[in-house]
């Protein structure tokens, strides 16, 4: 069997080699994210955005001054925007002010309160389990069928449910009433808040519980899902992220020469930012971290690592290939080119 | 095989990849300044630093080693990198 891989031998697979050429187009992305306001709407069990420090600054409300902090950040070389925390719904004059500046970007929301469509962001909506899960996390009635009514065929809308401990065969209540509605979903785990100890936590067999499930629903809903196989491997592994890939966000990372370490921010919502507290999900454990988002940049950014054999980068392009449908207006999800199981690259 | 030999001649190469792999198209081998920052005055960012990396690494049969992208930070020193391995 071949041991060493040419790069050029890679790529001399002619649907490898496509793959390559159509998620390449996408190298000049450069993200940050920003809390818009403090203000949420519902409060849910393991909030990230209640657990730490940033939810007690003020809003600012000005859009003048998300203006020109949107004209500072292209100066800066920022081409892709996450408005986040706590519910950016809450304020749509502050959002149509970003995309009027930087019209790349996405947008966290719980989907009770609907954007509107002169913002033309991806909107992520989260799910985190039936109708009476739902209730008890998140103390809101019928939330999936609202957050529906408010996205359905909306192509800005992916559906993000979070597989916690608790509601992990839950998503088989769910996912059929989104593929029904036309909806597309991708997955999310639930990452522990530092210093939480609750009951969504997920455990080792949690975790393979919950890649037995998302198998099931990529062989099932394989139109409506954005994921793949080593989008599962990666998320549901024992280890996290961090120690599978190695986190490149400032929080992680000292090098400010290049990449993330560089060029990312965490801006709370009196814009105001710390380098030391600076990845997607601030006051996330990082041992525990699996988020969606996180891997959204650091599993793409290992494109050295997965360059080794045919396996190992086609799985890394489906990776890619999810993660830019899954967050960029336009981009369509391609057919993945693996189905199996491939193990992340050693870190060395 | 490749048959370049000297540090100037890896500088005009190491130019023709860049140029190749990021499709720049105002810039030629012969004119792209080697002592340019390709990060902070043309741009590129880490997964360009990745592409070009391993584009090197096949032309020249050398290892690029990742932890060393941010010491790469123009085309001379890339160049005076793989001369230093060839």
């Amino acid at each position: 069997m071949r041991t060493h891989w040419k790069f050029s031998d890679i790529l001399s697979d002619p649907e490898i080699r496509s793959r390559w050429q159509r998620v390449k187009k996408y190298f000049f992305l450069r993200e940050s994210t920003y809390d818009m306001t403090n203000r949420c709407n519902i409060r849910c069990e393991g909030c990230y955005f209640y657990e730490g420090d940033k939810q007690f600054v003020s809003d600012n409300n000005d859009p003048l001054a998300w203006r020109k902090l949107m004209i500072h950040e292209k100066e800066r070389g920022i081409t892709f925007v996450v408005l986040a925390g706590a519910e950016p719904a809450l304020v749509p004059e502050l959002l149509k002010t970003c995309y009027q500046e930087i019209p790349l970007g996405a947008i966290a929301s719980n989907g009770f309160k609907f954007i509107p469509e002169s913002v033309g962001y991806r909107i992520h909506i989260s799910v985190w389990g039936n109708d009476q899960t739902s209730h008890a996390i998140r103390k809101a009635d019928r939330l999936l069928e609202k957050q529906i009514k408010n996205y359905k065929d909306d192509p800005r809308a992916v559906f993000v449910y979070t597989f916690t401990r608790g509601n992990i065969l839950e998503i088989r209540d769910v996912a059929p009433i989104l593929a029904e509605n036309g909806c597309r979903f991708t997955f999310n785990m639930f990452s522990a808040p530092v210093g939480y100890a609750g009951e969504l936590r997920h455990t080792r067999q949690t975790l393979a519980q919950t890649r037995d499930v998302m198998e099931e629903m990529l062989e099932t809903y394989p139109e409506n899902l954005l994921f793949s196989h080593y989008n599962i491997m990666a998320h549901t592994h024992e280890k996290g992220l961090h120690d599978l890939f190695q986190c490149s966000y400032p929080r992680m990372n000292p090098h400010e020469d290049v990449g993330l370490g560089k060029t990312f921010r965490q801006y709370r919502a009196d814009q105001t930012w710390d380098r030391n507290a600076a990845c997607c999900v601030p006051d996330t454990d990082c041992a525990d971290c699996r988020h969606y988002a996180s891997g959204s940049a650091i599993v793409t950014a290992r494109l050295f690592r997965h360059a080794t054999d045919p396996e190992s980068f086609k799985a890394w392009l489906d990776y890619v290939d999810t993660y830019l449908a899954v967050w960029v207006m336009g981009y369509e999800k391609s057919r993945n080119l693996s189905r199996k199981f491939v193990e992340p690259p050693d870190r060395t | 095989m490749n048959k370049v030999k000297t540090i100037e001649d890896v500088i005009v190469n190491v130019a023709r990849i860049i140029i190749d792999e990021l499709m720049f198209e105002d810039v030629t081998p012969e004119t792209f300044d080697p002592e340019i920052d390709l990060v902070d005055e043309v741009g590129i960012d880490s997964m360009d630093l990745a592409t070009v990396a391993l584009v090197i690494q096949d032309e020249y049969g050398i290892r690029i080693d990742e932890d060393d992208y941010p010491k790469l930070t123009n085309i001379r020193l890339i160049a005076e990198y793989i001369h230093n391995r060839l």
